[in-house]
């Protein structure tokens, strides 16, 4: 799926979080979000996912301007994995997971084989099989980020947003998780604390006080101007012993 | 996996086959049990004379105790056991919070304003019967919190939207409050001993003045409750991580959220325009279900629906039969099953 941010703008009770943004993200490109807290990450996923209604400016799927789009189609093919969510309901893993075909279900069309097979494929990709009928509230932090990946892998969309999804992941679990997201065939968003992983990018943006800072390939933006500037630390680049750049941060500015 | 999926699937199927099964019984037994204890067959039998003219031989005055007042008010139990768990079971879904119940959202306090202002303060001149006033307080009241939340969560309806949750609880206690303050204003300008009392009995929950009139509308507007419900039992499950959640999920969340709300609104005005103000019942039994079935509403529906209608008969006899001569206001009953139970299911679910 093809996203074009046209001058994107939100605020909240005229607290502008976002301004004047314009980008776009190309079909099947993963494309990374970075920028220190607040400075609007999450507020942009919220937009990309139709959650959020911009101020101003549009966000475009494939042509079609998100605002206009219903619900249910818009959730057939954009999926979003929220930063933090959360339930005290007694759901199984499995249940949770099942929630994620509900834009395919409709009160009168049932829970169909199809249905099944996409829910376990989810839990397969995220190895959360085993835990299919344990209890939500028995489960890890990371535990849970799995599932609710699994979930929103369950939707089968054309644009996959995940904010933050390696929060809570111990590192193995971070890695598959990036590996998993890497060879998925569709347009994917994700936000991402860790530099390091973000130069796994095609493209990533950079984000300060809810401004795009800039955007383009990992090793043109990841650079140590920027980094002092956005970010306020020292950071060196060098080879690591595969070839590809690394990072190395050594104090705060 | 199928291994696991097939029993689940099947399980809420035979569950349906048997609900009107299990409720005919206990419409049944509500109807023999009583003061003067009556035989099963006599109930059968008066049940085959009133529906088919089968012609059994059955005392009159048993015949007229079945028929005119035990029936109607066990159907009448059973309809607002059903409607008040099912509005306990949507609220609490869809505004992410276990204590929403239809008392919290100022439709018990309205309704009895609306009453006491019909009957006590004379509001409508005698063209306006109780029930009228009950539904339309109930609503009003409904509409004022409504209102109120909007007001305090700043009208943010898109986006934050699990705080607009927490604003309609803290609106619905404030609402509850005011009504049952206007409410014991005019107890206390204008009723007289004899009006307070019947007042009294009516704020926690009476059936003893139900007949086959208020039938047609109790079950009309429980049935189309269930149906309603469990046609949305998708949208209420999408629910679980909250209402951001669901519209990730494709859920049109303000539409199915005024639609439900309003639909349940209507169903606990009427309801409680019957039969007064009884609580605990939306509170209590869908906790107890999900406990049993659990969270999700393809099962949770039926299943909160039938354990609230037979909870409710079964407290209706109860409450007829505990004192010798006396019968208790049903409230006090559920009341008195329900706070137990309620503090059991705190205890439990903080323990987990
Ligand atoms: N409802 C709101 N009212 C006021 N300010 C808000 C609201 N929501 C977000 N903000 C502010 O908007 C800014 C951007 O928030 P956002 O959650 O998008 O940041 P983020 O980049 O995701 O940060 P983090 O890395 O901590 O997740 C923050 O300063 C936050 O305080
Ligand atoms: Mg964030």
């Amino acid at each position: 799926m093809k996203i074009e941010v046209q001058a994107l703008s939100a605020r909240v009770h005229r607290t502008p979080l976002l301004e004047d943004m314009t980008f776009r993200i190309e079909p099947g490109e993963l494309f990374g979000l970075i920028g220190p807290n607040g400075s609007g990450k999450s507020t942009l996923m919220r937009c990309l996912a139709g959650l959020s209604r911009p101020s101003a400016g549009r966000v475009l799927a494939d042509g079609a301007d998100l605002k206009r789009m219903p619900a249910r189609r818009r959730a057939r093919r954009i999926a979003f994995v929220e930063q933090q969510a959360d339930t005290t309901d007694r759901l199984t893993v499995r249940n949770a997971v099942e929630l994620g075909r509900t834009p395919y279900l409709s009160p009168l069309r049932g829970w169909s084989e199809i249905d099944d097979a996409a829910v376990s494929d989810a839990l397969k990709a995220v190895e959360m099989t085993a835990f299919a009928t344990r209890l939500w509230h028995t489960l890890s932090g990371g535990e849970r980020q799995r599932v609710h990946i699994a979930r929103a892998l369950a939707q089968a969309p054309e644009l996959l947003l995940l904010d933050e999804p390696t929060n809570h992941l111990d590192i193995r679990h971070q890695l598959s998780l990036l590996d998993l997201v890497g060879r998925l065939p569709i347009t994917r968003v994700i936000a991402l604390h860790d530099l390091n992983q973000a130069t796994a990018c095609d493209r990533i943006g950079v984000l300060r006080g809810g401004r795009l800072f800039a955007t383009g390939a990992p090793s043109e933006v990841l650079n140590e101007t920027l980094l002092a500037e956005v970010f306020g630390v020292a950071a060196t680049r060098h080879a690591a012993p595969d070839g590809a750049p690394r990072l190395h941060f050594s104090h705060a500015l | 996996m199928t291994v696991v999926a097939a029993p689940l699937r099947t399980a809420p199927r035979r569950g349906l086959l048997l609900a009107p099964v299990v409720l005919a019984l206990t419409i049944l037994a509500g109807t023999a049990i009583g003061e003067t204890r009556l035989p099963f067959i006599t109930v059968l039998q008066t049940l085959a004379n009133q529906l088919w003219e089968a012609g059994y031989p059955v005392d009159r005055i048993d015949a007229g105790i079945i028929w005119s007042y035990r029936l109607p008010r066990a159907i009448v139990a059973a309809c607002c056991g059903a409607g008040l768990a099912l509005t306990g079971v949507v609220l609490q879904a869809l505004l992410r919070n276990p204590l929403a119940d239809p008392y919290l959202m100022g439709l018990s306090a309205g309704a009895s304003t609306g009453a006491v202002l019909v009957t006590v303060a004379g509001v409508g001149g005698g063209a306006v019967s109780m029930s009228l006033g009950a539904l339309g307080g109930a609503l009003l009241a409904f509409g004022c919190v409504v209102v109120l939340a909007h007001a305090v969560s700043g009208g943010a309806g898109g986006g934050r939207a699990t705080q607009a949750a927490a604003a309609i609880i803290l609106a619905g206690i404030a609402g509850s409050q005011m009504f049952n303050a206007l409410t014991a204003f005019v107890i206390a300008r204008s009723a007289n001993a004899e009006q307070a009392r019947g007042i009294m009995f009516w704020l926690m929950g009476n059936l003893s003045g139900v007949r086959w009139e208020d039938v047609a509308s109790c079950s009309l507007v429980s049935i189309a409750g269930v149906g309603l419900c469990i046609w949305h039992r998708r949208g209420l499950d999408a629910f679980s991580f909250g209402a951001d959640g669901a519209a990730s999920l494709g859920i049109n969340v303000p539409a199915l959220r005024g639609s439900l709300i309003t639909a349940t609104a209507i169903m606990v005005g009427v309801l409680v325009s019957k039969v007064g103000a009884i609580g605990f019942v939306g509170l209590v039994v869908p906790h107890a279900m999900r406990f049993l079935v659990g969270a999700r509403h393809d099962r949770l529906v039926p299943a909160s629906a039938l354990a609230g209608a037979v909870f409710l008969v079964a407290a209706d006899v109860i409450s007829r039969v505990i004192v010798p001569g006396q019968v208790l206001p049903i409230g006090v009953v559920t009341a008195l099953v329900g706070a137990p139970a309620f503090a059991l299911i705190l205890v439990r679910g903080a323990r987990r």
